[in-house]
Order: C-alpha cells, then structure tokens, then sequence
C-alpha cells in the first residue's frame, strides 16, 4: 500500500472558519512538513482532527492501509486517539505535574521502547526524577517529545512547539527542535504561524489560509512562488500589486502599475489582470539617476516615503506609482544618505518579480 | 454521656464516605464529562437533598425501602431481613442524603484538571478508564478529600432523616444527635451538654485535620509556575 498519511477532512465549528483540507504525508521518510498560516486559519483543528481529538463533518483520515475516519456512507469508522497512534504535541506540552519526568516519559511506554535510551537521547537522564515545575520551557518541551516517543507513535504532530517559550529559548530551541526532530526519526507535522520557525523546521509546507489549505510543496519553492496574492501575503512578500498585463512575449510579460511599468518572468498563465509579488530583499536603491547598464529589467524613478531602521537593516517604503518595499542595510541608508521626500532609483531584476493570477 | 450514639454515629459516617467514594467518583465522572443534554436532569437530582427537607427525603426512602416495596420485598427474599429501622436502612438513607457533598466537589475537582492534560493521556494510548485513575484522580486529591470530609461530617450530624427512616433504637439506629435530643426531651441537659460538646470536638478537629492535610497536598501537587 502507499506508505503515506492521507487527510482530507471537512470541519465547521461554531463561530470558526469552514475547514476543508486535504493533505498528504509520506511516512516513510523523516521529513517535517510546516503547517503554515495566519493564527485562526484554522491550523489546531487539522491536528486535533488527525489525532482524533475532534471529530470531522465529512471526509477521510488514512494512515497507510489503516483507516483512521470515513464520514460517509454507512461505514462510519472513528478511531479513537488511543488507537491512531499519533505523537501529539499541545502547545504547552501538557507534561503530567504530578509525575516526574521518568513518570512522564514511561506514561504510554509501548513496545520495547527502552526508557533510558530515550531519557539519554533527549539529554534527559539527569533530571529523570524531577518534576514538572523544576524544568525550563526547553526541557518540558523535550520530555513532550520524549513521552511522545516512547509510545511509538507513526507520526509527530506539534501545535506552535515554541510559541510556549520566551524569545531566547525560543531562538535557541528553534536550532534544537530541528536537531529532535530529526533524532526523532519519525515523519511531524508542525503547526506555526511563525515565517522563520516555517524556514527553520520544514522540509515541506502546507500553506492555510481562512480553513483551506491553499498550496503545498517544498519550502523554498512556495515561498519564492506563491500561487496567489493572499499565500504570498502569508509567506511575507512585502508588495503585492494589482497590476494589468500590458505584453506578453518570449517568456517575459510586462505589467503596467499605477503608471509604472516592469518586466516579469511570465507566469500567471492567461489573464491581463494579475498581482505582481515583490520581496523587499530583492529591490535595490540607486542613487545615481544616469543608470549604468546592469542585467535588471526594471529601472522606476522613485520618491522615499519613509524609512524605518530595524536593527542593522532599514526599511525603505517607495513610491513609484505604486507603494514598493524595498530593504537595505543601515550602513547603505547612511552612505546614499537617504531621507524621506528624496528623488532614487528602484532598481528590481525581472525574475524577482512573481506574476500571479488575480481571482481564483 | 452515650458512648453507644457516639460509636454507631461514627460508623455510620465511616460507612456512608466509603460507600460515596466508591459510587460517587463513577457518578461525578459521568456528570463532568458525559456529553448528554439531559445530564443537568441528573444533576439536579443528586442535588436534591440539597433543598429538600430531611423529613421529605426520609418519608420517600421509608416508602421505597419498605416491605410492600418492590425494593423491600428484594432486601427481604435476599437476606431475611428488613431496611427500614435497621443500620442498613439507614446506612441507605445516609448515601443518598450526603450525595451532593460527596459528588459536587469531585466533580469540580474533575472539572479543574485540564483538558489537555487528559488529551496527551488518551494520544499516548491509555484508555478513558485509565487515564481516570492515571491523571484525573490524582490531580483532584484535594477535591476528593473535601467531599469525604463533608460527607462524613454531614452523616455524623444528621437529624431529621435519621429518625424518619431509623427511628430510635438504641445501638442499632441511635445516633448521636437522636441521643442529644433524647436527652433534652427529659430534661437531662447535662447529658446533652456532654455529647454536644464531644460532637463539636469532633467535628472541629476533622475539619482543621482536612484543611491542614489539604495544604500539604498542594506542597505536593502544586499548579505550574509556582
């Protein structure tokens, strides 16, 4: 059979977005795949619908050949979270406060799960017999992970792991919990809202958006090309502009902004109406109008708005017909000495620029 | 001085929390976390002899135990005897008098302990039944604790019920208080000046004994972040 976690549920709660999401999970590999969206996309609730928590409308969970939920037909099969054997992480780790932490790891022991061996491997053995409320967020986070193991789930699945901790931990447990998960050896998903923590953790991503689930695939690529204007908003492109198809040729197309016009790598398919995503990262500021000859397409004569420092970068809102984002280091802000009102160039490569369809 | 009310009073209230402990948690467990509508129907009725009065609940109980009653022919063809004006009729009539403050306070202990908590039991592959005794028993000790008190110290003071489904024979459904009232009836106020006080010193010491266990149970099973 097809060694993978196939979900495709439906799910209204009172006053909650309509929830339809379908996704797969290979198991046989020990990848993260990233959950990712706005906090209220609905995001808990598919894992509490995988980990039999909740309870779908309509639709079907599999796990390999085993059927976890069939909704319809006569056939109704709910299996219940006992049984679905899933390592679920809550967002606080619910760690058991009257158990110590070899209590906690030995709760759901199954198998041959040898207890020292996973006490070891999740650096755990010296704080085996104290309890809960002696332990940092990082290390209740560890003996969640620990327990979860040692009841030989098929799957991870994490809520928000670090959204528990405070910033420093947080920073620091975002470099381990990649480290455990992979020590883990067992295919998670996990939940987040966070951009860098998406980054930093998974492999692949799943993007939610108002209940749905509304692209997936790997990292890099559904952050360096959103399917449309909201999942680019989601995964943080700064810009995003209506713009009209003006031309389209050789592969290139170009759009015309508020006035402005660029040279996109052509990708949104048919349609004269389209957004065009730009990173802030990807838009340079000239100061020298003469424009000396350079492979970027797009050249727009640009008033500074505003710039805002935020620690060493600072960040420079143009307006060149449309708004335009655009990023650069506090040592450049200071040499181009640029100040609010000043006339620059905007200087954006034509494949930085991502076309996507507008409307769906 | 009756030292006999005195014995038969405490083990009834010995009888009675024990008898409570082991239907009450299976009841305060269904009425926290049964998900039917009509569970506030049964909750009302475990809360009736919260309002009702003692003499109202104990003429019903006399009824239904009775040997005209289905459930007083039962008693009878099973053990020869009768309920009514015997320690177990009244042993009875206690349980049901003291359910809700045996039941309330579990229940709200069950209720206080926190869903994910039980979640991450179930998600780890222990059943309902365990993860009750594994994680919800445990985190409600102090709950547990209070309903036993106030479900032996209510026992002990009983009054109304007691003489109703009990009546009056000494070492079988004497209790202490139907002594003291007794005593005061024939003018015997020494007497009942005697067991009032040994019966207030009672009660004050199982309740500062509680409260003081109660503590130390924290010491033991504190919240987070404390």
């Amino acid at each position: 059979m097809d060694n993978k976690l196939s979900v495709n549920v439906r799910k209204r709660h009172a006053g909650g977005p309509r929830i339809s999401a379908a996704l797969q999970l290979p198991l046989d590999t020990h990848s993260v795949t990233v959950l990712f969206g706005p906090s209220g996309a609905g995001k808990t609730t598919v894992l509490r619908l995988i980990a039999g928590l909740d309870t779908p409308d309509a639709g079907s969970i599999r796990c390999d050949e085993e059927v976890w939920y069939v909704g319809a037909g006569t056939k109704r099969i709910n299996l219940p979270p006992q049984k679905r054997r899933v390592g679920y992480l809550s967002q606080d780790y619910a760690i058991f406060p009257h158990l110590t932490v070899r209590g906690n790891v030995a709760y759901g022991v199954r198998g041959g799960a040898a207890l020292p061996d996973l006490l070891a491997r999740f650096e755990l053995g010296e704080l085996a017999e104290r309890y809960p409320r002696q332990l940092s967020g990082g290390q209740l986070q560890r003996v969640a992970l620990a327990r979860a193991l040692a009841a030989e789930p098929r799957v991870l699945l994490l809520d928000e792991p670090l959204s528990a901790l405070d910033d420093p931990t947080r920073l620091r447990m975002r470099a381990d919990l990649r480290r455990l998960l992979a020590r883990a050896g067992m295919p998670a998903i996990v939940v987040t809202h966070d951009r860098i923590e998406a980054l930093a953790l998974g492999d692949s991503i799943a993007i939610m958006i108002d209940g749905k689930l509304r692209q997936a695939g790997a990292v890099s690529s559904v952050f360096d090309s959103p399917a449309d204007a909201d999942v680019a908003a989601a995964v943080g492109v700064e810009t995003i502009c209506p713009a009209r198809v003006v031309s389209r040729n050789a592969g290139l197309v170009a759009v015309e902004i508020g006035g402005a016009q660029l040279v996109a790598v052509d990708t949104a398919g048919a349609g004269a109406d389209v957004f065009a995503c730009i990173r802030a990262e990807s838009v340079t500021i000239e100061r020298d109008p003469s424009g000396n000859v350079t492979s970027a397409r797009n050249r727009l004569a640009a008033r500074i708005v505003s710039v805002i420092p935020e620690g060493p970068l600072a960040r420079v809102t143009l307006d060149c017909g449309f708004r335009l984002m655009a990023i650069v280091t506090r040592q450049s802000e200071e040499e181009m000495r640029l100040r609010e009102g000043e006339q620059v160039t905007a200087v954006v490569k034509a494949t930085s620029i991502r076309i996507v369809p507008r409307g769906y | 001085m009756d030292w006999q009310a005195l014995w038969l009073s405490l083990r009834l209230s010995f009888w009675t929390t024990l008898i409570l402990l082991a239907i009450g948690l299976p009841a305060a467990h269904w009425l926290t976390f049964s998900a039917r509508r009509w569970k506030f129907l049964v909750e009302a009725v475990v809360s009736l002899p919260l309002v009702l009065p003692p003499t109202v609940l104990g003429f019903y109980i006399l009824l239904a135990i009775g040997p005209h009653s289905p459930a007083g022919r039962l008693y009878a063809a099973l053990t020869g005897g009768m309920l009514p004006f015997s320690f177990q009729g009244l042993l009875l009539a206690s349980v049901l008098y003291s359910l809700p403050f045996a039941v309330q306070p579990f229940a709200s202990g069950f209720a206080a302990v926190d869903r994910r908590l039980i979640e991450a039991s179930w998600c780890l592959g222990v059943s309902r039944a365990a993860t009750f005794f594994r994680v919800i028993v445990p985190l409600s000790i102090p709950s547990i604790v209070t309903g036993m008190i106030l479900s032996f110290a209510h026992t002990l003071g009983e009054f109304g019920v007691v003489l109703m489904v009990g009546g009056n024979l000494a070492g079988i459904t004497r209790t202490v208080s139907i002594s003291i009232y007794d005593d005061v009836q024939a003018l015997n106020y020494a007497a009942a000046l005697h067991t009032s006080l040994l019966l207030l010193g009672i009660s004050f010491a199982v309740l500062a004994a509680t409260y003081g266990l109660r503590r130390k149970v924290w010491a033991v099973w504190p919240p987070y972040g404390q």
